[in-house]
């Protein structure tokens, strides 16, 4: 077992001719929570994606914890991996998206279950029992049967931080998972993903909240047109950048 | 309004003098069309009768709509036997219809071009014809396709024979026909309520690490249900209509019937009602049994369901004594 947990070299990746990552390179440690940063378009959410795999990059090397996503290499030939393969690469790999996509029809106790009974097999009454206990964690004790439209923004991403830990993740991936949310409500998500992190989840979050960046990560990634312009500790990047186009990316969102 | 202090504000709505008016010519014609439905009126006869050596003549008089042979003939067995075949084909006919449609319309929105290519020529041929033709065309398939042969295709070898002509009887046919005619209806439908269904609610399931299969059926087909629930509805309904289509190659089925009774006894109006009115006793039930699925796959999506008829009487209730108990209050307040 290595200290790597995901691995990019020159990953790339188009839209209808239109490159959007430009060969990105990076490296997360096991336990470290990494940021990216950067100006929208730059890049930042199809890498997350990428790494999942609910996005296919088209080239580069992008491995989790020693695997190749969506590959299979056997010889000097890289495989495509078939549906039941990515399925399960994907099942350990929790992700938190922006607009929270909670499932609707679920309650919120069903919505931190379906996952463990219909993917891992786990036994139901052993979800349930495992899903209250990470409602307790994200403080959303008493909310089990109530469905996600009778809940605040704050409370229904707190909700999909539980579900994406339901199915004892090795990486969590965030998605912008405070935008949505209403100003007041921004600190109660946040709150969660600190303790997260201090329990030594790996973690990669697609961020505008910059102060939450210089608290929490041990690294930092500053994407812009596809290319990984500046990275390093936050402490020194987020307060010296050395690039004129994060110097200018700062003073605007700061 | 009141100028004492201490007495509440009160809210004087507004009177809707257009509204008063149209409601009552509403009803008026309302009144008049029920007078016509159940008057009697003259045919042209006289009965004479004698009584204590007196003649006396009365012109004889029948219901208008000739409810006597109405209900004379509602509960007939050739009619309820009829009502029977009615309801086989409209439910197995929907069953292949739903069945059908849905695997169509998964196979519309496939990666695969082909398959999707598939699905869309089957919608654009079924939908294209009409159904009267498709019927007449399946009630005919045995001189087009004498037998059909279950084994490997283009050799001889052969697991299961049989004569067309054994199997697609009228009934079958027909069931056959509005079944395949619906599926790509139906397709249709689910197909827009796939897409209404939020991208990110599959892309959440994925991520999970669902296939997507398990995606479509946990997750996207019930919410999509909302959306395809009120067109099914509609689809059902005319569905129950369209079986009469069949009675054109000898399915008795209700219209069938009805019309076997009326080419004896010449009493058409009166036997079209029959079946009008059974057609609106089944569509009555399957409205009500819609109000309830469409509740149930609501869950979720609207934070306060709609109440059910009994409850929207019950609250009915409640707001009009509330009014008639304030305005008791008000009069009470401003005679003191």
């Amino acid at each position: 077992m290595s200290d790597i947990m995901v691995q990019a070299r020159d990953v790339r990746k188009s839209y209808a001719g239109v490159e959007v990552l430009k060969g990105v390179d990076l490296s997360v440690a096991r336990g470290e929570v990494t940021c990216l940063i950067g100006p929208s378009g730059s890049g930042k959410s199809t890498l997350l994606r990428c790494i999942n795999h609910l996005e296919k990059h088209d080239s580069g090397e992008l491995r989790v914890d020693g695997d190749l996503v969506g590959y299979e290499a056997r010889g000097h030939k890289l495989y495509e991996r078939n549906d039941k393969q990515i399925c399960a690469q994907r099942a350990q790999i929790g992700m938190v998206f922006q607009r929270f996509n909670l499932f609707q029809n679920l309650t919120v106790l069903e919505n931190i279950t379906i996952g463990q009974t219909k993917v891992k097999g786990v036994d139901v009454e052993a979800a349930k029992s495992k899903a209250r206990e990470l409602l307790a964690r994200v403080g959303l004790e008493g909310k089990e049967s109530n469905y996600p439209s009778q809940l605040s923004g704050g409370q229904q991403q707190r909700v999909a931080i539980a579900r994406a830990l339901a199915m004892d993740p090795k990486l969590m991936l965030f998605d912008e998972p405070t935008s949505a949310l209403d100003p007041e409500l921004v600190g109660e998500v946040l709150e969660v993903m600190k303790d997260l992190a201090r329990s030594g989840m790996t973690m990669i979050v697609v961020t505008h909240e910059m102060n939450f960046a210089r608290e929490v990560a041990n690294t930092v990634y500053f994407l812009d047109s596809g290319v990984i312009e500046e990275s390093g500790d936050p402490r020194l990047v987020l307060v010296n950048p050395s690039s004129a186009r994060l110097q200018s990316f700062l003073s605007k969102v700061l | 309004m009141s100028t004492n202090g201490d007495e509440a504000t009160k809210v004087v709505p507004v009177r809707h003098v257009g509204r008063w008016i149209g409601g009552a010519v509403a009803v008026l014609f309302i009144v008049m069309l029920v007078h016509t439905l159940f008057s009697k009126v003259p045919n042209g006869q006289r009965s004479c009768h004698t009584t204590n050596g007196v003649r006396s003549c009365h012109p004889v008089v029948n219901w208008r709509f000739s409810w006597n042979i109405v209900w004379h003939y509602f509960t007939s067995s050739e009619v309820l036997h009829g009502l029977l075949v009615t309801l086989e084909l409209t439910a197995l006919a929907m069953i292949i219809g739903i069945l059908l449609g849905v695997i169509l319309a998964i196979m519309r929105l496939s990666h695969s071009r082909l398959l999707s290519a598939t699905a869309w020529s089957y919608t654009w041929f079924f939908r294209g014809t009409p159904v009267l033709v498709q019927l007449v065309f399946w009630f005919n398939i045995a001189a087009l396709y004498p037998s059909i042969t279950l084994g490997i295709p283009f050799t001889h070898v052969a697991f299961l024979h049989l004569n067309d002509n054994s199997i697609f009887t009228p009934f079958f046919s027909a069931v056959v026909a509005l079944g395949l005619n619906e599926a790509a209806y139906f397709s249709e439908i689910t197909r827009s309520g796939l897409i209404a269904v939020d991208e990110g609610q599959s892309e959440a399931a994925t991520s999970l690490g669902m296939s997507r299969g398990q995606s479509l059926r946990y997750v996207v087909l019930p919410q999509a249900m909302r959306v395809i629930l009120p067109t099914t509805g509609n689809e059902v309904i005319s569905m129950l209509k369209t079986t009469s289509l069949a009675s054109t190659a000898g399915v008795i089925e209700l219209l069938g019937a009805v019309t076997n009774i009326y080419s004896v006894n010449y009493e058409i109006v009166p036997l079209l009602i029959v079946a009008s009115i059974w057609y609106l006793i089944v569509t009555t039930v399957l409205s009500i049994g819609q109000f309830y699925l469409e509740r149930h796959f609501a869950k979720g999506a609207l934070r306060v369901p709609p109440p059910t008829p009994l409850q929207r009487l019950r609250l009915d209730a409640i707001a009009i004594t509330a009014r008639f108990r304030s305005a008791q209050l008000y009069r009470q307040g401003t005679h003191r």
